[in-house]
């Protein structure tokens, strides 16, 4: 097992050597090309470069913007309103720029607020993008004489830099853009990005603000996109609004689904190439050569998802046998203590008081009203459909009931997002393993950390601290032997265990665990069974567990509360609600009902 | 192949000329030597696609008749003359690839074009910096001036005064109405005819634009309906708008004297029993009747044949311009730039409108004709202006 | 205050007959079919078609019809049935498919702007003004298509297990129903009446290449916030187009072409439900 820290220098000194190749091309490029694909290459690289923050967004955040075109016109019309009314100067050019970047970081902003709130489908962001491109060419449109309208502005006196100068900062901006977002992709942030495209919602319960994330990187490369806007209009003296219309971001997706995304470097390489092809080929034959992208795009599309890059990459690496570099990579696991949490030993840890769910006159949940101190293992029971799950969901998403209050260690959650109950120290595992397939354990057990530990924008973390309560659960499934395997290998049974030490990974001080056993082996049970008890018992967590194992049950809780209907029947220690015969009626009819372990 | 060879002596390092080698290929035959100078090219940067779709094909016609029939006689300085014609999308993102293409690709020793104004627009930057003779053949806004630029078409001082002088004193039209394309031409028309009808007792009471590719001109023609007004003015960019604001006005039922600034006979043709009645002022008719026109006429049909697009106010222009362009090169006696630039407002050619020479500030004095379309789609011509100043386009070029 | 009006209603039929194709595929295959614009376009050329031969122009939108119906089969089969659970991907690989349209319509015909015939000419006197009879008809149009595909919902064999799809496919499946058909039928349908469609807002415009693009942006925008209604659909058509009217005519133009596609999105963030269910 190789540490992230060793697998870093190793790349790094790749990445290194491949930049500088990069850049000593880029240099060299102006005086072995003819003038005509040196002009055009400046304009290609440029687009290069927005490729790979399409990439970051769509490929390995899963944000699918169409506007990334808007951003770079916004960049591109800063410069040529600036220079077009206020005559070039080095202050006009500053200002020009700080002006272009500004405005698309608020336009950014604005998208990530209206498209990464709460509640809106996937699908929206792409809307909003698309809607955003749309705009910004209605409102150069709209814009008359100021903006040139649909002629756009041209022949403003720009920099004084010949195309060869050009060349080479396009050519060393896409070169330090793509290296950038390399190192960034690979470090623990980029695991934290791909958590996000796997399941958003899983990593709200991991208390990580999405919205921020996300919003943080749209604006990220809002800016890079503007920058290559406002590069292109001084490069190229003209801006029109074709620069910024909703087919030029679409163009910018072709290229990265092309490319393959989530590759950053295939992105790049196609934007690069096509977009140079395009300009030689679209004098001789451009309806066939826009033909062809598109074809070549659907079959992508349909029967290579992964994109061209990677297909081409898995031939050669068929082909070229190559010594095994088959050293698995994987941070070290390092146990430490819980921190001391301060809470009040008289407040509850938890304290529900009238909750109702209701969609029109249907009640799932009616008038739920209980408490757990520190210190108790409280078991829902009840058969399906009896509403425990929605009670879990009512109380760690404050959006989700319809009438009634929550407190979580005293605190009303009110309205509150999942990430911010989370943050009373609420800990939720849901009934399905909901688990990151793309990443490996070690870096999913990372990200379920980030709330504690910040993860870093540039490396991987060589040690994983998990308190001693997730160590367990590891060691106690074999997870530790498999920190470098990537989630989708794993058994349903090692998904479940791993989410409950994910979970357990942020040190919260109320625990809400939905059939956490589910699909374990009797001795992985037993063990899970130990933990929780001691977890109540030494750390004086409450956790709140919805069980169909009766006898499971009745080993380790403290108390059990009986759901039926939408209502709590009874509520009381466990021999008193075993023995009831309200709860034998109620389960009439399920075979296991608190018999023996199934 | 060799000039890498050459161009890498200076490195050292071998290691260098595989990734050097490889963005080569990545160029294509991009890297063969210029060859020597045997052919004089012509590059036409127009918009095949867009606005200008429906013209384009003419445009290029005229073109390659002045061309057949230039290179019939010998050529130009005993070159033959070379046409490259290249899409610009009627707009400036794809007028600079166009142009980039032509002279950097291409190396083409004269742009001779009709475009948009905002094609012009984004490619003189690229002609001024490559140092290219540019004859822009198209009727436009005015006020254009670039050392290499030349135009041999009509400007608003001479296409709008034949129409508001006979709408206002012939059909007594006291209030306009002026419909555009929000671009430069059609802004550009726009402002001129509002400061003319101004400045002779006229009123405007009613300016509205809709973007250039936009084709559902309803909400402007309500406005239209609301304000009443006597007379309709039009500038709108060649072809589809033209089109449809036409269908569409008379579908909505809109009786209205029509002026229509950005309409050609081939548009008129086009747009079919709509168009009647709409009044047109150009510099060109198929209909004119003289020795030239009935040639240029013979020679489009006689290499076309049923392919022939009507020839119009915006193809005939073309013509003279690469005729316009071989007389100075000859006068010159070389295709180097700033000689033909010297001689081109100092030469003439006799075509189908006339007389033409650029000679007023880079721009040329023109008949203007105006029309009415009749029934049958053909233009009635109802009155001639000979010899129209284009006015004070450009004082800086002044002789 | 007429003129108004009847800009209004028959600009709200004009958008419903265009966005109805797009509805009707969202509804029951839950992906968007952006080779909707292509599909538009190609009902466009369909009618340029008759026209060039000499055909009454009647004869176009049913022509179109049958275009659109026979391409969505083969579009179904090899284009949209692998990504059904994608729906991402769906949007991406029917742009793919407009691209590929887009270029073929400029090989077979050529990137410039054309016409057609309208087989209906000029203004009828109407509530005291004049109005654009084609316009008037469109609306008539935009009532027939609504009324007959809510008959064929409603009333037919076919309509009923589509229905069943709509409300939950996986009920559907395991009641026995032929899902895989339902949608193969109603995505040629829903192609059809694209085609339809181009045909039939071809006689108001000028027909090129790229003309499918701004309506597919709009009736995109228009089937966002109608989910899967048809009777949403026809609120959103007359609230909204009725809105970019409203704006065109007593705003500019400019601000009007972007009503629609700013108030949906508005409208889907604070209401992602849409007029769905209003």
């Amino acid at each position: 097992m190789r540490l992230p820290s060793q697998r870093f220098r190793r790349e790094l000194r790749i990445l290194i050597m491949l930049v500088l190749c990069g850049l000593l091309i880029v240099a060299v490029g102006p005086l072995v090309l003819d003038r005509y694909s040196v002009s055009i290459l400046v304009r290609s690289f440029l687009y290069g470069s927005i490729a790979v923050t399409v990439d970051i967004l769509w490929g390995f955040t899963g944000i699918l913007s169409f506007g990334q075109s808007a951003f770079f016109g916004i960049g591109a019309y800063a410069c040529g309103l600036a220079f077009d009314h206020f005559g070039i100067s080095p202050g006009v050019a500053l200002a020009a720029l700080a002006a272009g970047l500004a405005v698309a970081g608020l336009v950014a902003l604005l998208v990530a607020w209206l498209a990464f709130g709460a509640r809106v489908s996937a699908l929206y962001v792409s809307v909003v993008t698309l809607v955003l491109a749309i705009v910004f060419v209605q409102v150069i449109y709209a814009g008359g004489n100021f903006t040139g309208s649909s002629s756009g502005l041209s022949d403003f006196d720009t920099f004084d830099l010949s195309t060869a100068a050009w060349f080479r900062i396009a050519g060393a901006g896409l070169v330090v853009v793509t290296a950038l977002g390399w190192i960034f992709v690979r470090s623990d942030m980029g695991s934290l990005l791909v958590s996000i495209r796997e399941n958003e919602t899983r990593c709200r319960y991991f208390g990580i603000s999405v919205t921020w994330v996300k919003g943080g990187l749209l604006l990220a490369s809002a800016i890079v996109a503007a920058l290559a806007g406002f590069a292109y209009a001084g490069y190229n003296d003209v801006v029109a609004p074709d620069l910024g219309n909703f087919q030029f971001g679409t163009q910018l997706v072709i290229w990265v689904a092309l490319g393959g995304r989530g590759t950053l470097i295939g992105p790049a390489i196609v934007a690069v190439l096509v977009d140079f092809v395009s300009a030689y080929l679209s004098g001789s034959l451009p309806f066939i050569w826009q033909l062809i992208i598109g074809g070549v795009f659907i079959v992508v599309i349909v029967a290579m998802p992964q994109g061209l890059g990677p297909a081409c990459v898995a031939v050669i690496r068929r082909l070229i046998a190559r010594p095994a570099d088959a050293a698995p990579v994987a941070a070290r696991l390092i146990a430490v203590p819980l921190r001391p949490t301060a809470r009040g030993a008289q407040t509850p840890a938890i304290q529900l008081t009238g909750v109702t769910r209701s969609y029109g006159s249907l009640h799932v949940l009616e008038d739920i009203t209980f408490s757990g101190r520190s210190g108790e293992l409280v078991s829902l029971v009840g058969p399906n459909g009896a509403g425990k799950t929605t009670l879990i969901r009512c109380i760690s998403d404050g959006e989700e009931r319809t009438a009634g209050r929550v407190a979580l260690q005293g605190c009303e959650i009110g309205r509150m997002a999942p990430e911010r109950c989370v943050r009373l120290g609420l800990g939720r595992k849901f009934q399905a393993p909901t688990v990151f397939d793309a990443l490996t354990v070690g870096q999913s057990l990372r990200v379920a950390r980030s709330r504690i530990e910040r993860l870093s924008f540039w490396r991987c973390a060589d040690e994983i601290r998990l308190p001693e309560a997730a160590m367990r659960v590891v060691r106690a499934t074999g997870l530790d032997t498999q920190l470098a395997t990537t989630v989708r290998h794993l058994s349903h049974g090692a998904k479940q265990a791993l989410e409950l030490a994910m979970v357990l990974a942020m040190e919260p001080s109320v625990l809400m665990l939905d059939e956490p056993t589910a699909g374990l082996t009797k001795s992985e049970r037993t063990v899970i069974g130990g933990i929780l008890m001691e977890l109540v018992a030494q750390h004086g967590l409450c956790i709140l567990l919805i069980e169909h194992d009766l006898a499971f049950v009745r080993e380790i809780s403290s108390r059990i509360i009986v759901l039926y209907q939408g209502r709590i029947v009874l509520d009381g220690a466990v021999e008193e609600v075993a023995s009831s015969e309200l709860v034998r009626t109620i389960y009439t009819g399920e075979p296991q009902a608190l018999g023996e372990p199934v | 192949m060799i000039c890498i060879a050459r161009s890498l002596r200076g490195f050292r390092s071998r290691i260098l000329a595989a990734p050097v080698v490889a963005l080569a290929m990545l160029a294509g035959g991009s890297l063969a030597p210029a060859m020597a100078q045997d052919v004089v090219k012509i590059g036409i940067p127009i918009g095949l696609s867009g606005a200008n779709s429906v013209v384009a094909p003419s445009v290029v016609q005229a073109a390659k008749l002045a061309v057949s029939q230039i290179n019939a006689k010998g050529g130009i300085l005993g070159k033959k003359v070379e046409l490259d014609v290249a899409d610009d999308g009627s707009g400036a993102d794809g007028a600079v690839k166009a142009f980039n293409s032509l002279i950097l690709e291409k190396n083409v020793n004269a742009i001779i074009t009709m475009e948009t104004s905002a094609a012009r627009n984004a490619g003189l930057p690229i002609v001024s910096r490559a140092k290219v003779p540019f004859i822009y053949t198209s009727s436009y806004e005015g006020r254009s001036c670039n050392r290499f630029l030349f135009v041999d078409a009509w400007v608003p001082e001479q296409q709008v005064p034949p129409i508001v002088d006979y709408f206002q004193k012939v059909k007594g039209a006291k209030t306009f109405f002026l419909v555009g394309s929000d671009y430069a031409f059609g802004r550009g028309m726009l402002a001129f005819t509002r400061k003319y009808i101004e400045a002779h007792g006229g009123k405007v009471v009613g300016e509205e634009y809709l973007p250039m590719d936009a084709s559902d001109w309803t909400p402007v023609l309500s406005k239209l309906r609301a304000a009443h007004p006597d007379a309709l003015i039009s500038s709108t960019a060649g072809g589809a708008p033209n089109v449809t604001l036409t269908k569409q006005l008379r579908g909505a039922g809109i009786k209205v004297l029509f002026g229509n600034l950005g309409i050609d006979e081939g548009t008129a043709k086009a747009i079919g029993a709509d168009a009647t009645g709409t009044y047109m002022s150009q510099s060109y008719l198929t209909t004119l009747d003289n020795p030239q026109n009935a040639a240029f006429k013979a020679g489009l049909k006689q290499m076309f044949g049923a392919d022939m697009k009507t020839p119009n106010d915006l193809s005939e222009p073309e013509y003279d311009g690469i005729y316009l362009y071989k007389a100075a090169v000859e006068k010159a006696g070389s295709l180097d730039p700033f000689a033909v630039v010297r001689e081109l407002p100092k030469v003439s050619f006799l075509g189908a409108r006339g007389l033409i020479t650029m000679d007023k500030e880079h721009h040329a004095p023109l008949t203007m004709y105006l029309g009415q379309v009749t029934a049958d789609g053909s233009v009635r011509v109802i009155q001639s202006f000979p010899h129209v100043d284009p006015g004070d386009q450009c004082p800086k070029f002044k002789s | 205050m007429i003129d108004l009006f009847l800009d209004i209603v028959t600009t709200a039929g004009i958008l419903y007959v265009v966005a109805v194709g797009l509805l009707v595929v969202f509804g029951v295959l839950k992906i968007i079919n952006f080779a909707h614009g292509g599909f538009l376009t190609i009902g466009g050329y369909a009618a340029l078609i008759t026209t060039e031969l000499h055909l009454s122009p009647w004869v176009a939108p049913p022509l179109a019809l049958v275009v659109g119906i026979v391409l969505g089969m083969v579009v179904e089969r090899l284009i949209v049935r692998p990504l059904y659970s994608r729906p991402l991907d769906a949007i991406l690989a029917t742009w793919g498919l407009s691209i590929v349209v887009v270029q073929l319509i400029t090989i077979g015909f050529g990137r410039g702007t054309q016409f057609v015939m309208s087989p209906l000419q000029g203004a009828v006197p109407l509530l005291g003004t004049s109005y654009s009879l084609y316009r008037l008809a469109m609306l008539a149009t935009a009532l027939i298509i609504g009324a007959a595909i809510a008959a064929i919902l409603q009333g037919t064999r076919l309509g009923l297990t589509a229905r069943a799809v709509i409300m939950n496919e996986t009920l559907a499946q395991s009641l026995g129903i032929n899902s895989a058909l339902v949608r193969f039928v109603t995505f040629s349908v829903g192609a059809g009446l694209a085609t339809m469609a181009g045909a039939l807002i071809t006689p108001l415009l000028s027909i090129d290449p790229l003309m499918g693009v701004p309506w597919l942006l709009n009736a995109f925008m228009l089937v966002m916030v109608s989910g899967t209604s048809l009777v949403s659909l026809a609120l959103a058509s007359l609230v909204l187009g009725g809105a970019q009217v409203v704006v065109s005519t007593y705003g500019n133009p400019i601000l009007g072409a972007l009503t629609i596609v700013v108030l949906a999105a508005l409208l889907l963030r604070v209401r992602p439900a849409g007029f769905a269910r209003a």
